[in-house]
């Protein structure tokens, strides 16, 4: 019953652009999809295993910073570069994860910060590899065929099409850890860290291993924000206010729940742009309140209330 | 040969001696009772073996293998099992889980952990509140989930920090027989306790510690005989800490 | 060697009044264990006050900090009591979150209602800076390092002497002890909430006339002030002074024997050494 559902939920995904012509309501979907994924990927590390990382921007600055390195640069095609771009973030995040999680709590936030804004004024200054602060462009994107058909690049299909993909697997991923004992164990290193050692859990390791999964996705995402909108500085994709977001997409919609993020994004994303259409800021006033309001008065998030009121477990 | 072998144990805190030259030993199958007023070191002794602290000089040789250097859960995988004085459940998991995360360790799968985890919890008296949050759970009940997720790491020595602190004169009995029956399971215990009437009825050995050294190791009976221990204990109940 | 003069009294100057503002946040962390991720939007807000007294009002901006710095105590205790409070028990990572969600509401409703536009203040009597020995000091943040020092004595005797001082103390020491002590820890941490926004926003006036002002300004400071009181050790509010100070020297020297670029970067670093090395600050003091 539930696989039936997954499974028609995906197919109406993926079905969406044929069935919309609408282009501002494509780029809504995507700009929805898009954080769903960076709330997905967050919620691995932030939600499971209740390490607050106030500096995923690095990773998604690394992705897309890959991918347009590996294009312009080298030649690489973005849609490899990606990819590449995804693996690049989860080595990055490697020697990260083994100096910050020898803190806790609040300590490995503000790390997590501060290792973000390392990156960030690295990119700026690195010219040679980065362009400093100008930032990258892709005038226009290489001709791929897919199926002998040559891709629509000024349509928004195949964009949509690349970040379904990624959302699908990132909250597949995450549902997958739920069923694993790996799942058990993020669960337990953010009850108590102590007691997950005292049961044989190595929370350093396990914290890594959330951590390399969670900055894969991230870069991977910000690969495809490389691409989708052609353009990156280091003060777009390394903001404090990127990590900040993606933190709350995942607390609003649910920490710890596979579809949290898809609610939170739906929900903040789409007053976002609808918003940001008129006024240009209040959409992050917004953000800020109902962030409050979430933790004040939701603190399980919508979907995890969600998940309470039909009486699940967990 | 000893199970576990405690040699030159040494930690202080800034100018505190916590423990101080501790050396003893627990042969497999033993119930050993280390008690000693508050402050003693008794806590802190079970931190260094079980790899929380790292000591300042001495040997912890578990198995014929220095455990010295090694994090907490590498110590568990060697077989050492903790329960916290200040209990530490995973508060929003119920107690099944608690107990599950306890027998992965030794089985991945989650039907296997979830069989064992029940046997474990049948065994302590929790059967019955498998699905409750271990939050919601009584003083005793926690106490006594901590004995259980130790437990399902099957362990081959169990260090239990105070199970009965804190619990009421009935808890008291009820934990007290608990142990027994794992005595009769022939597992091996260090037990630190403050009440000392149960540990002198189920252990085999006790040894006294005071201001983080060790100043007797003896049967129950000669222990509570022994000048310096009854000291120590004096001392101790003037600061109003001893109990029993 | 005038470089070397010049630019440690900068840094000192500089430092004194990140000092300031890192005092704050220690004061609240050592009484609440929050870290207050609003703490430089509060700064921010004091900014404004300065740079709108002196606008609007045709006040000198320094003069100004008579009415603000009373008025964000208000402000802060009103934060406390209404929002904060209840929020707190829910554990350090939720308030955690939730001051980040303050912060964004902060800035941006700024950002809203006085527009992203840079400003600055212009004193007429502060054209030409000031050449003791030969050594440039800009006149605003002489004044500023006056009025620091000025609030932080003033700071030191409310909380060496004053009974509400105590109790700050003793709550940040041992909060259970305190309360059976007698104290009212709940009442302790509003009004210490709102000294620490206070403080917040008394530096934010300090710094108006020499620093660009726009409404965002307070991610970079509150990432200068987390910097500050890890160093000092969290909680310490000596720690704190030493920790602003320090910043202020190793970003100046860092400017002219580093290079402008990465003398932010060298901050983060020290940051993530000290964290990782010594959790209780350089000096050893603080709470981890
Ligand atoms: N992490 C620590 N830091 C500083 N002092 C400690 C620490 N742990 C224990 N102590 C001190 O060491 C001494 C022994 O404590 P502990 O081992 O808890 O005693 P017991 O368990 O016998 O009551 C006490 O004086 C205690 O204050
Ligand atoms: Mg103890």
């Amino acid at each position: 019953m539930t696989r039936g559902l997954v499974a028609l939920a995906i197919v109406a995904l993926f079905a969406v652009p044929w069935l919309v012509t609408n282009t501002f309501f494509m780029h809504l979907a995507i700009m929805v999809l898009m954080w769903t994924a960076l709330g997905a990927a967050w919620n691995l590390l932030g939600g499971f295993a209740g390490q607050v990382s106030f500096g995923h921007a690095a990773f998604l600055g690394v992705g897309a910073y890959a991918t347009m390195i590996f294009h312009l640069k080298l030649g690489l095609a973005p849609w490899y570069g990606l990819v590449l771009g995804g693996v690049i973030g989860a080595l990055v995040s490697l020697p990260i994860g083994f100096i910050c999680f020898r803190l806790r709590g609040p300590y490995f936030s503000l790390a997590t910060l501060a290792v973000a804004e390392i990156i960030r004024i690295i990119a700026i200054n690195w010219e040679t590899l980065t362009d400093g602060p100008v930032g990258m462009l892709i005038t226009t994107l290489p001709e791929l065929r897919v199926l002998g058909q040559p891709v629509d690049w000024e349509s928004k299909t195949p964009f949509y099409v690349m970040i379904a993909t990624i959302v699908v697997a990132v909250i597949g991923a995450t549902w997958a850890i739920t069923r694993l004992r790996f799942g058990a164990y993020l669960l337990a290193i953010r009850e108590d860290p102590d007691s997950a050692e005292a049961v044989g859990i190595d929370t350093v390791r396990t914290n890594v291993t959330a951590l390399a999964l969670s900055a894969f996705f991230t870069a991977l995402t910000g690969g495809f924000y490389a691409i989708y909108f052609r353009y990156i500085d280091p003060d777009a994709v390394f903001s404090i206010a990127l990590s900040v977001e993606m933190v709350f997409i995942a607390v609003v919609g649910g920490l710890a729940t596979a579809a949290g993020p898809l609610i939170g994004a739906v929900f903040l994303v789409t007053l976002a742009e609808v918003f940001r259409e008129r006024f240009q800021v209040w959409h992050l006033i917004f953000y800020g309140l109902f962030m409050m309001l979430t933790i004040r008065y939701l603190p399980e998030g919508i979907w995890g209330r969600i998940g309470l009121l039909l009486g699940r477990r967990g | 040969m000893a199970l576990l072998e405690v040699s030159g144990l040494t930690r202080h805190f800034g100018g505190v001696r916590a423990v101080t030259d501790l050396s003893f030993t627990v042969a497999e199958g033993e119930i050993l009772g280390l008690i000693g007023p508050n402050g003693a070191g008794k806590t802190t002794a079970f931190n260094l073996i079980a790899g929380y602290l790292r000591p300042m000089a001495g040997r912890i040789v578990f198995a014929g293998r220095d455990l010295v250097g090694l994090k907490p859960h590498a110590v568990t995988k060697r077989g050492i099992a903790r329960t916290f004085q200040i209990v530490k459940p995973f508060r929003k998991l119920d107690v099944l889980e608690n107990v599950v995360l306890g027998a992965f360790l030794r089985r991945r799968g989650r039907r296997e952990a979830e069989a064992e985890a029940r046997l474990v919890l049948d065994k302590v008296g929790l059967g019955a509140k498998i699905g409750v949050p271990a939050a919601d759970l009584t003083l005793a009940e926690q106490k006594r989930l901590e004995i259980a997720r130790a437990l399902a790491t099957r362990p081959r020595l169990l260090l239990l920090d105070e199970p009965m602190g804190g619990l009421n004169p009935t808890e008291i009995d009820q934990a007290s027989l608990l142990v027994q029956r794992l005595r009769e399971d022939g597992i091996t215990i260090v037990w630190v306790e403050h009440v000392l009437k149960a540990i002198m009825k189920v252990s085999h050995r006790v040894v006294v510690i005071h201001h983080g050294e060790k100043i007797a190791d003896a049967t129950p009976e000669a222990v509570v005989q022994d000048p310096a221990v009854i000291a120590a204990y004096l001392g101790g109940a003037r600061d109003g800490h001893a109990a029993a | 060697m005038e470089t070397l003069i010049q630019s440690l009294v900068s840094g000192v100057l500089t430092g004194s009044l990140y000092a300031m503002i890192g005092v704050g946040l220690t004061v609240v962390f050592g009484v609440m264990r929050i870290i207050n991720m609003a703490h430089g939007d509060l700064v921010m807000l004091g900014m404004y006050g300065a740079f709108w007294a002196h606008v609007g009002a045709r006040v000198d901006p320094f003069l100004s900090i008579v009415v603000w710095m009373p008025l964000m105590f208000l402000f802060g205790m009103a934060i406390h009591r209404f929002l904060l409070r209840k929020v707190v028990l829910g554990g350090e990572l939720n308030t955690l979150l939730y001051t980040a969600g303050l912060s964004l509401f902060i800035a941006n409703l700024a950002l809203f209602v006085w527009t992203g536009d840079y400003r600055t203040i212009k004193l007429s009597y502060a054209v030409m800076p000031l050449r003791p020995f030969d050594i440039a000091v800009p006149i605003p943040l002489a004044i500023s390092f006056g009025l620091a020092i000025v609030i932080t004595v003033a700071l030191y005797w409310l909380l060496a002497r004053t009974d509400m001082g105590r109790a700050i103390r003793a709550t940040s020491q041992d909060a259970e002890a305190a309360a059976l002590m007698g104290v009212n820890v709940e009442r302790t941490a509003t009004i210490t909430f709102g000294l620490g926004t206070a403080l917040a926003g008394g530096a934010g006036v300090l710094l108006a006339p020499s620093l660009y002002l726009y409404p965002t300004v307070g991610e970079i400071l509150v990432a200068k002030c987390f910097v500050i009181v890890v160093l000092g050790g969290l909680g310490s509010v000596p720690g704190a002074i030493a920790g602003g100070i320090l910043l202020g020297i190793i970003e100046s020297l860092g400017a002219v024997y580093v290079s402008v670029a990465y003398k932010d970067l060298i901050g983060f670093v020290i940051f993530l050494l000290v964290l990782l090395l010594r959790p209780a600050g350089l000096f050893g003091v603080g709470k981890s």
